[in-house]
């Protein structure tokens, strides 16, 4: 099976990508199209006392929290965040208003001529030791869990060794190529969202609420998009709610894009972490309990931080068997742009702190610290951190025998012990990891209930309708060869337009890997329906929705049971040198084996781990965004730095294969997995060509300055 | 003070009678409607807006049309009809170079300077060629090889 | 729209700026970015704009009696490209921004730019180079290390323009270049360290030492140089006084690329590499 379904296949988007046809966003103009640019608050946290607008041209219009006919709230988990500002705002760069009319020349000065008065209110910049009144309920968090396994008690009582260790990640933009974008058109009582989305349902329901308008009136359509990584999970529904409240009012579609440094400013980003683990360890060196404390900072409204929380503490005992468990998770409310989604959602951050932790375990008890990683990995039937039960085989020791093998790892750490003797700081790392595939939780089942529906048409064409988008990863592609496959059709026999929420049902977003696992498994089950009825030449129409697997369980009140219903794992190795002068780092290799269950097409699987990894190299190492008072002190394309093409290696990537039962020929998650253990692999790299523990990340040369150089004074 | 630019884009002459300051990439996608090319930071960071100048690979976002008086300008929807271009779609193709896609036209334009330039790059000069080109699904080392494969497969073109 | 200028030559060129308080107007590379406004209006300029780069004048490289003459409007690219061009200088363009950006910059334009980061100018000025000021009616020639006056600043006048910049060919037996960028291409550099050094038979004669990104102009010291020059001589190398002269001297910040500890710390530590495995092994040579 694997060497047909993943045998690769021609991209069925590359041709119009690469020749620039593909119409993205900023790319579509409809006729009579004004442009909006966004009134944004110029502090992080103060009251509104006034807004003297400039007198307006005709053609031209203010859009603000008045124009908003239903609820001012984008509609998410907790709807905190305004469309537009009300008596306060909470983030520099907050939208308050848009300027809306036909000369983007005369828009601009409208915008210069805006006098906003403000009343400064004492802001919340960091997430410890918080003074200043909260943002968010009573103690400034958008979420506070806590999660508990075993008897933690019965672990401190039997511990040889304590081991306590804080980590801390820092931000990461998701730098998706395209800026972000909507265009909205009102006509005859209906709003149609064009727009460069991950989540036409998230979107729809966003603007429904925000017109108070019927479902039918309200239409979305995915445009080509520019790359997305999650930032394009939540943050266009508020674009989205704007633009249509301007089309109304204006009369005409309006386009509200987003210039590069614009997005940098505003939009989402994954959230910075600080995890405090404290783990006890029995006298052969098994681990007997983990405390983990986990702060997010949420930024300045809710958003999907409850649920980044979740996947952080569900992961905060990495790939280790701990029967004892006690996970306190805070997701905390700061006058910051809003964290939200990106590649891992909450997992790197908590897979970062453990690997360290158990690595630095390991040399404090003086063992080492892969003999100490592997003697207590997860195996099958063992616990998850919620007392989910691990049904199918993990390959990890495997794995990591074979990611040994590929890099030379162990040969590695002994030749460059000698030449750091030397003076040349040489050093490799692995890591080891998993990823939870689809939705934490109860959010298949209960929430997202996804729908799939397969028309085929008299000329025995099979057109898939979902709501999933194509945005680089290659669903478009994958989902063909899922329906062409269990129908025994040709792949251009099957069309997959991007979705329009008019034609296609809810299948859910396009996000947590759970496209090809959850949706490609109903396109799967809905193609062998249709197969099954099939009539040449008759039209026909089959539907399928997501079933809970029988046999999994979850309390989302205690969070026990089984999380996720499918895990794909992964094993990294990072090598790299650094300058002994300067510390600065070059990446010399990666190596990596993942098991992702059958992978559906062999190309499209390495480029969404070439560019996992590359991306968690770039969190690793060069990403950095710091905010000072309130403000990115990155804020520029040019001083948010992404890697480019000289900054990485060759990759070499193996695949490993338990596959999983409820998916597609199958397959399990992919997309998220494939960042989260690279980061770990480099810091542990660094860590080992400079004999010192490293628990932040980015790991900057400028932090290695500060505590590898030596002491006489330069 | 408005000025009169020509120019020639992918064989044919554009005159405009407009701002000298105003962006290359703006006249390109604005004017021409050639919306192959992108704006990725307009800044000059990464590339999306690659164009060649008189076959020099340079940033639309940043470039004026005062410089471009009396030059040649290439985009993807010049380069597109090409043999050479269809050498560089199918090593791209076939190598898995193109996710997202916005960054694939100025990648293009990008790998097209190089050959011009060098036709045997190796696997360091064609990393070096396209540094000014971000893209942040790829992780590049499917489009370098895509380079390379198009430089030996289309030997004899460039 | 403010006032365009593109002349066909040089001399029309100074007669308009001798009329005309102009932004001139090189590659554009910084101009662009810095006046950028939102996507699809046009840059702002309040000044009327001059393009210089199609002058023919100012595109030239000559060599003339042991002086290298650069026209101000050569492109990075072309400098890279020149017969002419020592290597050691193009290990330094190269390494500028990214291909596209190489192919527009020019080097007149980084030197008025006169920013702390502006990766020509350590060169420029380990090599002692000067900068021709042209106007109308006068061309004077200034050292770029009293050209450049600061974070922006230069001594270039109302009327007057870059048009070469002269660098007396000299060979080196040591060059080391070194810049600390954010990244490995397409970066702004965090710090940047260049070191020459020429010997002969009779031991070392010359010494050069500069240091970008640092200060608000480049770091370089002739007094501290002689020291460095007096000292390997006599036999008497004392890197602690050394480091002690340019810790003076280098006074970086921290910004949003690096903090001002690492900056310091690396530069030293470059110096004090260069002056152990390059400086000492040119005395014994």
């Amino acid at each position: 099976m694997r060497d047909s379904i993943s045998k690769p296949i021609t991209r069925v988007d590359a041709a119009d990508k690469l020749s620039g046809a593909a119409c993205y966003i900023g790319d579509m103009r409809l006729e009579d199209m004004l442009y909006a640019k966004t009134l944004r608050a110029a502090e992080p946290r103060a009251k509104l006392i006034s807004i003297e607008y400039p007198e307006l041209p005709e053609g031209y219009f203010v859009v603000d929290k008045r124009d908003v006919p239903g609820e001012n709230r984008v509609k998410m988990l907790i709807d905190d965040q305004p469309f537009f500002a009300e008596e306060v705002v909470n983030y520099i760069g907050e939208p308050i208003a848009l300027i809306v009319g036909k000369d983007k020349e005369v828009i601009n000065k409208l915008l210069e001529d805006i006098k906003v008065e403000y009343e400064r209110l004492q802001p919340i910049l960091c997430i410890d030791n918080i003074t200043a009144p909260p943002i968010y309920g009573e103690n400034d968090s958008f979420a506070d869990y806590s999660l508990n396994k075993g008897d933690l008690q019965k672990a401190r009582a039997g511990a040889a060794y304590v081991y306590e260790g804080i980590y801390e990640t820092g931000y990461q933009e998701q730098f998706y190529m395209e800026p972000q974008g909507v265009i909205a058109e009102f006509k005859e009582g209906k709003v149609s969202i064009y727009g460069s989305i991950q989540c036409p349902y998230y979107v729809k329901n966003a603007v429904v609420s925000c017109l108070g308008s019927a479902p039918e009136d309200v239409r979305i359509v995915q445009a080509a998009t520019g790359g997305a990584f999650g930032g394009k999970e939540d943050y266009p529904s508020l674009l989205a709610g704007q633009a249509a409240c301007a089309a109304i009012k204006a009369g005409k579609p309006v386009c509200l894009l987003l210039d590069r440094n614009e997005d940098l400013e505003a939009t989402t980003k994954r959230h910075p972490a600080k995890i405090t683990l404290k783990s006890y360890i029995d006298e052969s060196c098994r681990i007997l309990g983990l405390e983990a404390d986990i702060a997010l900072d949420a930024g300045a409204y809710a958003g999907i931080s409850g649920v980044v929380l979740q996947r952080a503490m569900f992961a905060a005992a990495g790939v280790y068997n701990i029967e004892n468990l006690s996970i306190r998770g805070k997701a905390i409310a700061t006058n910051k742009a809003v964290s939200g989604a990106f590649r891992g959602f909450g997992s790197p951050q908590a897979f970062f702190a453990i690997e360290m932790h158990m690595e630095h375990a390991a040399k404090a008890i003086g063992i080492d610290p892969l003999q100490y990683k592997l003697s207590n990995l997860v195996k099958q039937g063992d616990r998850s951190t919620t007392n989910g039960i691990l049904r199918d085989k993990i390959l990890l020791p495997e794995m990591v025998d074979r990611v040994l093998e590929m890099s030379g790892f162990t040969e590695k750490r002994k030749s460059f012990k000698t030449e750091r003797a030397v003076g040349a700081l040489k050093g490799i790392g692995l890591s080891m990891f998993f990823h939870g595939c689809g939705f934490t939780g109860n959010g298949e089942q209960d929430h997202i209930k996804a729908k799939v529906r397969l028309t085929k048409d008299i000329h025995d064409r099979v057109e898939i309708l979902i709501a999933n988008v194509e945005m680089g990863q290659g669903v478009q592609t994958t989902m063909r060869k899922i329906a062409a496959a269990a129908m025994e059709l040709p792949i251009d026999s099957i069309i997959f337009a991007n979705p329009d929420t008019d034609r296609v049902p809810d299948s859910g977003p396009t996000v947590a890997s759970r496209t090809t696992v959850i949706v490609g498994k109903l396109v799967y089950d809905a193609a062998l329906k249709l197969k099954e009825k099939w009539q040449a030449g008759a039209a026909s129409e089959v539907e399928e929705q997501y079933k809970y697997p029988q046999g999994f369980e979850w309390d989302n009140d205690s969070f026990s049971g089984d999380a996720y219903t499918n895990y794909s794992w992964g094993v990294n190795a990072v090598e790299v040198e650094l300058d002994p002068i300067t510390y600065e780092s070059t990446i010399k290799g990666v190596w990596t084996v993942f098991d992702i269950g059958n992978p559906i097409d062999d190309r499209l699987v390495r480029g969404q781990i070439d560019g996992g990894i590359v991306q968690g190299l770039g969190y690793a190492s060069m990403e950095v965004m710091e905010n000072l008072q309130g403000r990115f002190r990155q804020r520029t394309s040019t001083d948010y730095i992404i890697p480019t093409a000289m900054d990485i290696p060759e990759i070499k990537s193996e695949l490993m294969c338990e596959p999983f039962k409820y998916g597609p020929y199958g397959a399990k998650g992919l997309g998220e997995l494939t960042l989260v253990g690279a980061p770990i692999a480099y810091a542990l790299a660094v860590e080992n060509a400079l004999s010192i523990n490293i628990d932040t990340l980015p790991v900057r040369p400028e932090h290695l300055m500060e505590v590898a150089a030596d002491g006489n004074g330069y | 003070m408005a000025m009169d630019i020509s120019f020639v884009v992918n064989g044919k002459r554009v005159n405009i009678y407009g701002n000298p300051t105003a962006r290359l990439l703006d006249a390109l996608r604005d004017y021409c409607g050639l919306t192959g090319v992108k704006e990725g930071c307009g800044e000059g960071e990464c590339g999306a807006c690659s164009v060649l100048v008189d076959g020099k690979l340079v940033n639309s976002c940043i470039y004026p049309i005062a410089k471009v008086e009396g030059k040649e300008v290439l985009t993807i929807e010049g380069f597109r009809g090409t043999e050479k271009y269809e050498v560089l779609k199918e090593s791209f193709e076939a190598a898995g170079a193109v996710q997202c896609g916005f960054c694939s036209p100025g990648m293009l334009m990008a790998a097209e300077s190089l050959l011009r330039e060098n036709p045997k790059p190796d696997e360091v000069q064609v990393r070096e060629a396209i540094s000014g080109n971000l893209c942040r699904c790829t992780g590049y080392n499917t489009i370098v090889e895509a380079v390379l494969d198009a430089s030996i497969r289309g030997e004899g073109l460039w | 729209m403010v006032e365009a200028y593109k002349p066909n030559d040089l001399k029309e060129a100074l007669e308009l700026l001798a009329f005309n308080d102009c932004t001139i107007f090189a590659g554009g590379t910084d101009l662009m970015v810095k006046r950028k406004r939102w996507s699809g209006l046009v840059p702002s300029f309040e000044k009327p704009v001059m393009f210089i780069s199609q002058l023919q004048e100012l595109r030239e490289v000559t060599e003339d009696n042991g002086m290298l003459t650069i026209g101000a409007a050569c492109t990075l690219s072309e400098l890279i490209d020149n017969e002419l061009i020592p290597e050691h200088f193009k290990t330094v363009f190269r390494q500028m921004a990214s291909p596209g950006i190489r192919n527009i910059a020019t080097i007149g334009g980084n030197i008025c730019n006169a920013s702390p980061a502006g990766e020509s100018l350590p060169l420029l000025y380990a090599l002692d180079a000067e900068v021709v000021l042209q106007s109308s009616c006068r061309k004077v020639e200034l050292p770029i290390a009293e050209f450049v006056q600061g974070v922006g600043k230069t001594l270039l006048k109302s009327g007057e323009m870059v048009t070469a910049i002269k660098v007396p060919k000299s060979s080196f037996t040591s060059i080391t270049y070194r810049k600390v960028g954010t990244r490995k291409s397409t970066a702004l550099s965090k710090l940047s360290f260049i070191g020459l050094a020429a010997s002969d038979e009779e031991g070392l004669q010359d010494v050069r030492l500069a240091f970008g990104a640092v200060a608000p102009t480049v770091v370089r010291s002739r007094d501290a140089e002689e020291d460095i020059i007096d000292m390997l001589k006599l036999g008497s190398l004392d890197i602690s006084q050394i480091i002690d002269d340019y810790s003076t001297l280098i006074k970086p910040i921290s910004d949003q690329r690096s903090t001002a500890l690492y900056r310091k710390k690396a530069c030293i530590r470059l110096l004090v590499d260069f002056i152990i495995n390059s400086l000492a092994r040119e005395v014994v040579r």
